[in-house]
C-alpha cells in the first residue's frame, strides 16, 4: 500500500526531469543512485545493470529461437533464391580466398555473358560470414560454411536488438531502450529477413544501419571525433553489406539541414558532420560496387550539399564573432544561407521525390520491375500484420519526441517520417521503417508504464513514510500524491491492459513467424488430414538429378527466379539469373517460352542451351509455378519483341487467361505450356476429376496430345512439380548437293508462300517438295 | 487423295473467273460515280476534322461515313456515353485521352486524310449501338479502310487501360500510322505550389511581428502525425492502385466498405484504419496526460480512463477488422 503510494511521487519528479532535460535520464540514473549504499548489488546502477544485461540476453535468447522455425521443421538448409547466390559467393570466398573472391568472374551466370561478380555485389555479407567461418575453424571449432551462412541472420538479430537499445538510450532513457531492444527482437517486420537460413544482406544491414545510427546521434551529443570515426567506420560496413546505405547518406544530412533550420548549431554537429562526410566519403569509395558513385549520382549529392553548407555556415559563424557591423552581417547571412537553402532543397526535391517517383514510373513501365511482388505498395494489412501493436502506438512515441524536442529526437522524428514514407511507397521497405517504429513504440509504452507501473519504486525512494496521512501534508501542495491513492486501482488496470496488449503482441510474432516467414521454399510441406506431413523436396531432387546426371558444363534454360538455384545447388551453367541486370537477355528467354516450339528451338540453338527447367504446380496445386508467372514471360518478352510476342493473343476473346479448351491456341501451342503439360493429359489424379486436371488453375487442360518436336523429356520430378527437357541437337543432315541448302530451314515459311502465291523460285518449290516428303 | 487434288485445280479458275466477271458486271458502271462519292466523302471527313479534331457522329452519318464501303480511310471510333444523366465517369476520363490523342494526330506533321477520329454518342446514336450489338461503354473500335473490323479491331480496354499511350499503339499495330502523343504540359501542380508558397509567405509576412508560430511544436508534432496515419493507412497504395470508395454489391445493394482479401483495400476502409490508428495514438498520448498533467483529480482519472479506453476498444476494434480480412488468423481480444 504505501510503496503503491509513494511510487507515483517520484515517478512525477522522474518524468518531468526527462522532459525537461536534453539528455534522456538513463545516464542520469546509472551515475547517480540515490540511496547511501555502497557495493554490489545493493547499489541501484548494479542492479540496473545487471537487470538491462539480463533483459538483453534474454532478448538475443528470444530472438534467435523465434527464428528458428525453419531449421527445426526441416533442417538447417538456406532458404528461397537470393541467399543460394550469397551462399555460393561465400563459399567460393572461403574456398579460394579473399582476392580470388574480388576478382571473381562467373562463367557460370548469364551464359553467354558471365558476370563479373566481385564487382557487382556487395560483398560485406559474404566477408562476414567468411569471417567468422575462419575464425571457427581457428579455433578448431569445425563448422561448415552452410551452418554459418544459415545461422548468421539470428545471431545479427541480437546485435540489432542491442544496437537498438544503445540508440533508444540515447534518445530517451533505458527503460524505453530495454523495451525497444525487445520489441525489434521479435518484431515480424524484422523477422521476416532473417530467419535462419535467409542469408541476405538485409539480415547484417540493419544491425548496421541502427548502429549507425546510434554512433551517429552519439558524435552529435557529445561532438568528438573519436565516435564520428566510429561512425563512419561502422557506416563503411553498412555500404559494404546493402544498397539501403543510400538511406543514411540522406537522412543523417536531413537532420543536419533541418537543425541548421532550428538554429541548432553547435561546434559538436559541425565536427561531427564534417568528419563523417570526408572519411564516410573516403570510406565508402573504396567498395568495387560503389566506386565513383557517391560523387556522381544524385542521391548522394544532398550530403554534399550539406557538407557546403554547413561549412559556410561555420564560416559565417566564425565572421560574426569577428566583425562588427551587425546589421550588414546578418544580411549577408540570410542571403546566403537562403541561397545555399534554394540549392540544397533543389537537390532534396530531386532524391526525396524524385527517386521514389522514378521507382513508380519504372514500376509501370519496365514490367521486369513489376513483376516483383516486392516492389508494391503497401496496404494497411501488410502494415499491421508485419508491426500488430506498434503501428497504432508509436505515433504517440513520435508525439512525445516532438513535443520535447532536442538534437537527437529531432533524427529521430525525421527518420520516422522518411521510412514510413518510403514504406508506404514499398512493401520491401518496410524493413527500414520496423527499427524506428520499435524505438518509438517502446518510448511511448515506456512512458505509461513510467506512470503507471509503481511496482519498481521501492528501492529508489526509501521506505521513510509509512503512513500515506503523513506523506499527504507533507506533500500538501502537490495534488499527484492525492492522485496516486485515488488512481491506485486504475493504475493497476491500465498496467494490466497494457501489459496484455504487449503478450498479444508476442503472441502475434511467434504466429507470423511460424506461419508466414519461416517457409525455405526450397523444400515444401503438405499436410494430411490427420495432421501428419509430407515434404516435397522436388526442388532439390531435380537440381541433384542435373548434378549429377549431366555434363558438367550443360548450359540449363530457366526463367530467372531459378538461376540461383541451379547455380547454388545443380553447379550448372544458367542463361538469367535473380540478379536481373540484363532486360534483353531475360526477353530472350522470355520469348523462347512463349513462341512455339520451333520457333523456340532457333532461339534455344543460338544460346547453346542444352536443358530447360520448369515448374510445374499443377499435380499437386503449388500456385507458384510457370504457368501463373508465364504472362510476365509474355509481357517481358513483348517488351523487346513486340513484332513476335503479343500479349493479347494469350488471351481468349473474353480477355481470360485459361488453360482448358477454351483457352487461346497461342497459348495452348506454346513451348510453356507444351512442357509443363506434357503427357500431363495421360494422369488421372483422382477418380473425381477427368484425367489431365491441373489442380493449380482448376481446370482439365485443352491439349492433352502434345508431341514433342525438337525437345525430349530428360526428367520430372516426384510430384512433377520440376521438370527438366533435353534440347535434342539438330538431325545429322542429308548430303545436300542443292545450292539452296540454308532454305531447308525455312522450309514451313516457303511452302506457304508457295501455297498462296503464283509462282515460286524453283530452289524453294524443291525444298517444299523435300520437306512434305 | 489422287482425284481430289488433281480437281481442286480445275474448279478453281473456273468459279474465280465467274466471279470476277460478275463483279465486274455489277460494278462497271458505276465507278466513276463511286469514285467521285469517294473524293466527296474525303472532302467532308477533312473539312470536320479542321473544324474539330474529334468528329461527332450520329446513326446517319455513322452509317454513311464508316459503315458504307467507299473508303479509302481508317476511322477511329470512340462509343460512349457522355451526357451527364449517364454517370460515366470513365467515359469522360476516355473521352480526355482521347482528345489528347486526337488533337496530337491533328496537329502534328503527319496529318493526313488516312485517318479520321470519330465519336458516337449513346444519347445520339442508340441505333448504332444495337446495330453494333454494343452494350457497354465506352469501347474503341477501328474500322479499316478495307474490309470488315476483326476482332483485334476493337480495343481490350478491360486489360490495357485507355491511356492515350496505349490507344496509339494500338493504332500504330492496325493502321501503320505512328501517332506522338503530345500532351498539353500540365500546369495545375505547379500553380497548385504557387499559390500555396505565396500563400505560405503571405502568412508569414502577416505575422512578421509575431512568429511564435513556427516555434509551435504542438503544431508540427501534428503535421508529423498526419504524415504516418497518411502512409500506415495505405493512402498511398490508394493513390497508385485507385480502389474504389467502397463496393456496392448489385445483387442486395449491401455496400461493403471493407475489402474481403488482405491484398487490397477500399477507400473508406482506409480512411476507417487510419482514424482507429489515430484514435489509439491519442489514447496514448491521453494517458500520458492523465498521469503527467497537474490538475483536478477526478479529471484527470477520467483523462486517463477515455484514454484507456480509446486504445483498448479501438485495437480490438481494428484486430477484429484485421481478422476479417486475414483469413484464419486465430486471435482476438474483446471484439469477435
Amino acid at each position: 500500500m504505501a510503496e503503491h503510494h509513494t511510487a507515483p511521487d517520484y515517478k512525477h519528479k522522474a518524468s518531468s526531469n526527462a522532459a525537461g532535460a536534453l539528455s534522456g535520464n538513463g545516464r542520469a540514473g546509472s551515475s547517480g543512485g540515490s540511496g547511501g549504499l555502497s557495493g554490489g548489488l545493493t547499489q541501484p546502477a548494479g542492479w540496473q545493470s545487471l537487470l538491462s544485461f539480463t533483459i538483453l540476453f534474454l532478448a538475443w535468447l528470444a530472438g534467435f529461437s523465434s527464428r528458428l522455425f525453419a531449421v527445426i521443421r526441416f533442417e538447417s538448409i538456406i532458404h528461397e533464391f537470393d541467399p543460394w547466390f550469397n551462399y555460393r559467393s561465400t563459399h567460393h570466398l572461403t574456398t579460394n580466398g579473399f582476392y580470388e573472391f574480388l576478382n571473381w568472374f562467373d562463367e557460370r551466370a548469364w551464359y553467354p555473358l558471365g558476370r563479373i561478380v566481385g564487382g557487382t555485389v556487395y560483398p560485406g555479407l559474404m566477408l562476414t560470414a567468411g569471417l567468422i567461418h575462419y575464425v571457427l575453424n581457428l579455433l578448431n571449432v569445425t563448422v561448415h560454411i552452410r551452418d554459418v551462412c544459415v545461422f548468421l541472420a539470428p545471431v545479427f538479430s541480437g546485435l540489432t536488438s542491442i544496437s537498438t537499445f544503445l540508440l533508444t538510450r540515447e534518445l530517451w532513457n533505458q527503460g524505453a531502450g530495454l523495451l525497444a531492444a525487445c520489441f525489434i527482437a521479435i518484431v515480424p517486420g524484422y523477422i521476416s529477413r532473417s530467419v535462419a537460413g535467409s542469408f541476405d544482406n538485409e539480415g547484417i544491414a540493419i544491425f548496421a544501419l541502427q548502429f549507425t545510427y546510434y554512433l551517429w546521434v552519439k558524435s552529435v551529443k557529445t561532438g568528438s571525433v573519436f565516435w564520428a570515426i566510429a561512425c563512419c567506420l561502422s557506416y563503411f560496413y553498412m555500404v559494404s553489406a546493402w544498397g539501403g546505405y543510400v538511406f543514411i547518406i540522406n537522412l543523417i544530412p536531413l537532420h543536419v539541414f533541418v537543425l541548421l533550420l532550428m538554429q541548432r548549431f553547435s561546434r559538436r554537429l559541425y565536427i561531427a558532420y564534417s568528419t563523417f562526410y570526408i572519411v564516410g566519403l573516403v570510406l565508402s569509395m573504396q567498395i568495387p560496387f560503389v566506386g565513383f558513385q557517391p560523387i556522381r549520382t544524385s542521391e548522394h549529392m544532398a550530403a554534399a550539399g550539406v557538407f557546403a553548407l554547413l561549412q559556410a555556415y561555420a564560416f559565417l559563424q566564425y565572421l560574426k564573432d569577428r566583425l562588427t557591423r551587425q546589421e550588414f552581417q546578418t544580411l549577408f547571412f540570410l542571403g546566403v544561407s537562403l541561397a545555399a537553402g534554394v540549392v540544397f532543397f533543389t537537390v532534396i526535391y530531386l532524391t526525396y521525390t524524385g527517386e521514389p517517383y522514378h521507382h513508380l514510373y519504372a514500376k509501370i513501365h519496365i514490367p521486369i520491375i513489376a513483376s516483383v511482388s516486392e516492389h508494391q505498395p503497401t496496404t494497411w494489412v501488410s502494415f499491421f500484420f508485419d508491426l500488430h501493436i506498434l503501428v497504432c502506438t508509436f505515433p504517440a512515441g513520435l508525439w512525445f519526441c516532438i513535443k520535447n524536442i532536442n538534437d537527437e529526437r529531432v533524427f529521430v522524428a525525421l527518420y520516422a517520417i522518411s521510412a514510413v514514407y518510403f514504406a508506404g511507397v514499398m512493401v520491401r521497405l518496410m524493413l527500414t521503417l520496423t527499427p524506428v517504429v520499435c524505438m518509438l513504440s517502446a518510448i511511448a509504452f515506456s512512458n505509461v508504464f513510467e506512470h503507471y507501473l509503481g511496482d519498481d519504486m521501492k528501492r529508489e525512494k526509501p521506505p521513510a513514510e509509512d503512513s500515506s496521512d503523513e506523506d499527504d501534508k507533507r506533500n500538501s501542495g502537490n495534488l499527484y500524491d492525492k492522485a496516486g491513492k485515488v488512481r491506485k486501482h486504475v493504475s493497476d488496470i491500465v498496467t494490466m491492459l497494457m501489459l496484455m496488449l504487449l503478450m498479444m503482441f508476442a503472441v502475434h510474432c511467434t504466429w507470423v513467424t511460424s506461419n508466414a516467414y519461416s517457409s525455405p521454399s526450397v523444400v515444401l510441406a503438405s499436410y494430411n488430414h490427420d495432421g501428419s506431413r509430407n515434404i516435397l523436396d522436388d526442388f532439390r531432387e531435380a537440381y541433384y538429378w542435373l548434378r549429377q546426371n549431366t555434363d558438367e558444363h550443360a548450359r540449363v534454360m530457366s526463367w530467372w527466379d531459378y538461376g540461383y538455384q541451379i547455380a547454388g545447388m545443380a553447379n550448372r551453367t544458367t542463361l538469367v539469373d535473380n540478379n536481373t541486370w540484363n532486360n534483353s537477355h531475360i526477353a530472350l528467354v522470355g520469348k523462347a517460352m512463349s513462341s512455339n516450339e520451333s520457333a523456340a528451338y532457333e532461339i534455344m540453338k543460338s544460346l547453346d542451351v542444352d536443358y530447360v527447367l520448369i515448374i510445374f504446380g499443377g499435380v499437386i496445386g503449388y500456385s507458384g509455378d510457370d504457368i501463373n508467372k508465364f504472362l510476365w514471360m509474355v509481357r517481358i518478352a513483348e517488351g523487346e519483341h513486340p513484332k513476335d510476342i503479343r500479349e493479347s493473343d494469350y488471351f481468349t476473346p473474353q480477355g481470360e487467361f485459361r488453360v482448358d479448351k477454351a483457352g487461346s491456341p497461342t497459348l495452348l501451342n506454346c513451348l510453356m505450356y507444351k512442357m509443363s503439360y506434357y503427357r500431363f493429359g495421360e494422369m488421372q489424379l483422382d477418380f473425381r476429376t477427368p484425367p489431365g486436371f491441373d489442380r493449380t488453375r482448376n481446370a482439365e487442360i485443352g491439349n492433352k496430345d502434345i508431341r514433342l518436336k525438337h525437345l525430349e523429356e530428360a526428367f520430372t520430378s516426384e510430384h512433377w512439380l520440376v521438370r527438366i527437357y533435353r534440347v535434342k541437337k539438330e538431325d545429322n543432315r542429308q548430303g545436300l548437293d542443292h545450292k539452296p541448302r540454308n532454305l531447308s530451314q525455312k522450309q514451313k515459311y516457303i511452302s506457304k508462300k508457295l501455297m498462296g502465291g503464283k509462282c515460286a523460285p524453283r530452289g524453294a518449290w524443291l525444298a517444299w517438295r523435300r520437306g512434305a516428303l | 487423295m489422287a482425284s481430289a487434288s488433281t480437281g481442286f485445280p480445275f474448279n478453281l479458275p473456273v468459279s474465280s473467273l465467274l466471279l470476277v466477271l460478275l463483279l465486274c458486271l455489277q460494278s462497271g458502271g458505276g465507278q466513276k460515280k463511286k469514285e467521285n462519292m469517294l473524293a466527296e466523302k474525303v472532302d467532308q471527313m477533312m473539312e470536320w476534322s479542321s473544324r474539330r479534331s474529334v468528329i461527332r457522329m450520329n446513326g446517319d452519318k455513322f452509317r454513311r461515313f464508316v459503315k458504307a464501303p467507299p473508303r479509302n480511310y481508317s476511322v477511329i471510333v470512340m462509343f460512349t456515353a457522355l451526357q451527364p444523366q449517364r454517370q460515366c465517369s470513365v467515359c469522360r476520363q476516355a473521352n480526355e485521352e482521347y482528345q489528347v490523342l486526337a488533337n496530337s494526330w491533328r496537329y502534328s506533321s503527319a496529318f493526313s486524310n488516312k485517318l479520321f477520329f470519330t465519336v458516337v454518342d449513346y444519347d445520339e446514336g442508340a441505333d448504332v449501338f444495337q446495330q453494333l450489338n454494343m452494350n457497354s461503354a465506352p469501347t474503341f473500335m477501328h474500322f479499316p479502310s478495307k474490309g470488315k473490323p476483326k476482332r483485334a479491331d476493337t480495343f481490350d480496354l478491360q486489360r490495357i487501360g485507355f491511356a492515350s499511350e496505349q490507344l496509339a499503339k494500338w493504332i500504330a499495330d492496325r493502321t501503320d500510322v505512328q501517332i506522338r502523343v503530345f500532351r498539353p504540359p500540365n500546369y495545375s501542380g505547379t500553380i497548385a505550389l504557387a499559390l500555396l508558397v505565396s500563400l505560405v509567405g503571405g502568412l508569414l509576412y502577416l505575422r512578421r511581428n509575431n512568429l511564435e508560430f513556427i516555434y509551435n511544436k504542438t503544431g508540427w508534432a501534428m503535421a508529423a502525425l498526419c504524415v504516418v496515419f497518411a502512409m500506415t493507412s495505405g493512402q498511398m497504395w490508394n493513390h497508385i492502385r485507385g480502389p474504389p470508395y467502397a463496393h456496392k454489391n448489385p445483387q442486395n445493394g449491401q455496400v461493403s466498405y471493407i475489402h474481403g482479401s488482405s491484398q487490397a483495400q477500399f477507400v473508406a476502409e482506409s480512411h476507417i484504419i487510419l482514424l482507429l490508428n489515430a484514435a489509439i495514438s491519442m489514447g496514448m498520448v491521453l494517458l500520458n496526460e492523465a498521469a503527467s498533467s497537474k490538475g483536478d483529480v477526478g479529471k484527470r482519472r477520467i483523462i486517463c480512463l477515455v484514454g484507456l479506453g480509446l486504445v483498448v476498444f479501438f485495437f480490438s476494434f481494428l484486430l477484429s477488422i484485421f481478422r476479417s480480412k486475414y483469413h484464419g488468423y486465430p486471435y482476438s481480444f474483446l471484439i469477435k
